[in-house]
């Protein structure tokens, strides 16, 4: 039989399942053994079993090919990333650290700015952030939470550290695909689970669920609060998650057109007359929540929300205003945040990052183009994303110029060489680099869901892991203390 | 219930009723084309389809741009007719996936199924004699397996009233459509009434409502039109008469809007009750006195009214505050 990694080549920077050496690295073990008793082709047969589940069950996004419609899945690969027990409870912690500081950041940006004056953060970087919102100032959120559901992008350095990529606080996505690639991966592969050693993560929409009635307003009890998500519609490209976890945790999936605001109180249209609504798990972005508060063209908003938001009536999850704290200039401070906020070293270190807008560090940038990836700050998905060492000189000097003519605009990270994992394409193992998006719920306390979503570049040689820009998924498995009796 | 999720229901319910009734219609034409070899009769028996489904115009308009399109392509495959079997399979689709977290997965992935086997399905097939039973026979068992799997994976409650509400106003205006099609576009010459082409057709039309059987089962007689009229009017048995849609309807109708106001009710409640009526009281005799064309029409316009009825008092009502 052939072995299925002979062959496999690794890329700069540490191999998740593979030492130097080429043995798997402990985490890996057992997998990789019942993995390796299998031929390249039997792997291949699993891997398009799979691949026809997903196509079955629906989970697809539609392109347009020559006028016709045509079904995709999100690529999906059915070697996990797999973490060890010890480097999950570092992120664990490090995750419930970070969110901790950023609604204390939160609450000091709506509050004091106690930040500013005491020169943890450049005012301009604060105020010129677009998802700064003057409503939010002096309000109070239940439960003083701003971030309820959060999901931080880690990436492993070429040193073997898990580091914090960016936040992700406004309306983080993917965690259908962790639960949906749990359930593909016991369907198409039972085999290559190791008996007991790999954390359920199915519980999550119960998690949430409860998350969510913590934060339900003053005075509703806790068996009569009624969730709802709010959608942008089914063209939206999260639809299928939005869907999903209406159904996993059995709430009704709401769009603005049905929801009404009377006398500070929102309201759904049921058949049977008006129902009250007293918590919003909100997957539509601040600008189009409420018509009367922001974009006057938006058809998506409910009008009157951000007022009954405002008056207590009502819990946003997340809460309005967020996005100031996952802002990618932001992201610069927040290490300063731990040690401001909490008196704490950061347990997750950030990747050493140089904001435009501090004047040290734009020439150092300018200076060093061709070594750094640059990154607008006020796009996502990959959008706009500069790869110097990649890049021709041409793009280089616009970047530069770029740079120069709106330096709040932009931050510089040195490319990071970051871990891969070996990814079945075109019939064989190749290593593919991949970041991981775990995601952290907090009410009264801070949730993290032992798993998360690992996302993949599939084109050789690429940083890039955005599905937008060709990345793919696979199941992430974090595992179990072990046993005391097995040492 | 979100009255919106309630008005998706009513028209995922609709949209699958009217792909079964195409498939359904398609296949018989198809037969009936075959069997008599190109003739006159040919064309007659898609045109009736095509006039069924509202098509009709239409192809006559796209035939001249492309003179080699065939009916069954037309109605089945086609992406510019708005009312083929594919584009209301898409549109079914777009709504159960908006609906997905109220569906069962079961039911979801069905729907699913069938829309990728049509989307396989080659949109330049100029010979689709070969393959046309295969399509529509896999296209009905799919959506009789939709049907069987919403009553055995969904909840019994408010949701599934307006599905087979849906199910039940499209199934009772095809049936009528059927009918309709035998006086309007095959209309026969005084001579033909009772011959044997006069009897072929009747018996296409049965079979277009799936009747065949049925009529056989319990009449004895001969085949008439008056017959066969009066059978897909007026049966208590046969689930896709007239007069069993409406009253299931009736039926759904009221479990669904149980707890909704009457004020909001009596609207679509009274238009039913009347229908009820009045088809209880139709027979052959008073059928062939008014003329089943007459019937059909003010029957179709009625349903119309139900629908509209039903969108104004119960989906798009806005209720005030309690």
């Amino acid at each position: 039989m052939s072995d299925p990694f002979s062959g496999y080549e690794q890329l700069a920077g540490p191999d998740e399942m593979f030492a130097p050496d080429g043995t798997p690295r402990p985490a890996y073990s057992a997998f990789a053994e019942r993995l390796g008793a299998w031929s390249i082709e039997h792997i291949d047969g699993r891997q398009r079993r799979s691949e026809m589940d997903l196509l079955a069950s629906g989970i697809t996004f539609t392109v347009y090919q020559d006028e016709a419609e045509v079904d995709r899945i999100f690529p999906f690969s059915i070697i996990p990333r797999i973490v060890a027990h010890d480097e999950w409870t570092t992120i664990e912690t490090g995750l419930q650290q970070r969110v901790k500081a950023l609604n204390a950041f939160l609450h000091d940006v709506y509050h004091d700015q106690r930040c500013v004056t005491d020169g943890v953060i450049p005012g301009e970087v604060l105020f010129g952030a677009a998802a700064f919102n003057l409503r939010m100032v002096g309000f109070e959120p239940p439960q003083g939470v701003y971030t309820h559901i959060a999901g931080s992008d880690l990436i492993r350095d070429q040193h073997g550290e898990f580091r914090i990529l960016e936040d992700n606080v406004r309306t983080p996505s993917g965690v259908s695909y962790v639960l949906e690639n749990r359930r593909t991966m016991l369907e198409a592969v039972p085999e290559l689970f190791p008996e007991g050693a790999v954390s359920p993560v199915t519980d999550y929409p119960e998690h949430l669920r409860e998350m969510l009635i913590e934060v339900r307003p003053e005075g509703v009890a806790a068996d009569e609060a009624r969730v709802v998500i709010l959608t942008p519609g089914s063209f939206n490209s999260a639809y299928f998650e939005h869907t999903f976890l209406a159904q996993q945790m059995g709430v009704d999936l709401v769009e603005g057109r049905d929801l009404i605001v009377h006398d500070q109180t929102v309201y759904l249209r049921a058949t049977t007359g008006l129902e009250r609504v007293d918590v919003i798990y909100k997957r539509v972005d601040d600008d189009f929540l409420d018509p009367l508060a922001f974009r006057p063209d938006s058809v998506l908003g409910v009008a009157g929300l951000a007022d009954a938001y405002r008056s207590g009536k009502v819990t946003l999850a997340n809460a309005m205003g967020v996005g100031v704290a996952d802002d990618k200039v932001v992201y610069r401070f927040v290490p300063d945040f731990i040690r401001y906020y909490l008196g704490e070293e950061p347990i997750l270190r950030n990747i050493d990052t140089l904001a435009a807008v501090l004047p040290e560090d734009l020439e150092e940038m300018c200076a060093n183009l061709d070594q750094l990836v640059v990154k607008p700050a006020g796009e996502s998905g990959g959008y706009g994303l500069v790869v110097g060492p990649q890049a021709s000189d041409a793009e280089l000097r616009a970047c530069e110029e770029r740079i120069r003519d709106n330096p709040r605009n932009w931050i510089a990270q040195p490319l990071q060489e970051f871990s891969s994992i070996p990814t079945l394409l075109d019939g064989a193992l190749r290593a593919r680099r991949a970041d991981l998006r775990p995601f952290a719920l907090t009410g009264n306390d801070t949730w993290v869901l032992p798993g998360g979503l690992t996302r993949v570049a599939l084109v050789e040689g690429s940083y890039v892991v955005n599905s937008s820009q060709g990345g793919g998924s696979k199941d992430t498995w974090v595992l179990r203390p072990p046993r005391a009796s097995e040492g | 219930m979100l009255s919106r999720v309630a008005e998706n229901l009513y028209w995922l319910g609709r949209d699958l009723e009217r792909v079964e009734n195409i498939a359904r219609m398609a296949e018989v034409s198809h037969t009936v084309s075959v069997e008599s070899g190109g003739t006159d009769g040919d064309q007659h028996a898609w045109d009736a389809v095509l006039a069924a489904t509202g098509s009709l115009e239409l192809y006559s308009k796209a035939q001249q741009d492309d003179p080699l399109l065939t009916p069954a392509e037309f109605l089945l495959l086609s992406s510019a007719n708005p009312n083929s079997l594919r584009r209301t399979l898409v549109v079914a689709r777009a709504l159960a996936r908006e609906l997905r977290e109220q569906l069962s997965r079961e039911v979801w992935e069905e729907i699913n199924r069938i829309y990728l086997d049509v989307h396989a399905t080659r949109t330049d097939f100029r010979d689709f004699r070969d393959g046309m039973h295969a399509f529509c026979d896999q296209v009905r068992s799919g959506v009789a397996s939709i049907l069987g799997l919403f009553d055995n994976t969904v909840l019994m409650d408010e949701g599934r009233d307006w599905f087979r509400c849906g199910v039940y106003l499209e199934r009772a205006d095809m049936t009528s459509r059927i009918v309709d099609t035998k006086y309007f576009v095959l209309l026969p010459t005084a001579q033909d009434i009772g011959g044997a082409l006069d009897r072929s057709q009747w018996v296409a039309v049965l079979r277009s409502a799936s009747a065949w059987q049925a009529f056989r089962m319990t009449h004895r007689g001969a085949i008439t039109g008056p017959r066969v009229a009066t059978m897909l009017v007026r049966s208590e048995q046969f689930p896709r008469s007239l007069y069993f849609c409406v009253r299931a309807f009736r039926r759904h109708f009221e479990a669904a809007s149980d707890r909704t106001p009457a004020g909001q009710t009596v609207h679509v409640a009274r238009e039913l009750a009347l229908l009820d009526l009045d088809l209880a009281s139709v027979d052959e005799a008073a059928l062939v006195q008014q003329g089943v064309h007459e019937f059909m029409d003010g029957f179709q316009g009625r349903l119309i009214e139900v629908d509209r009825l039903v969108h104004e008092h119960i989906f798009h009502v806005l209720p005030s505050v309690a």
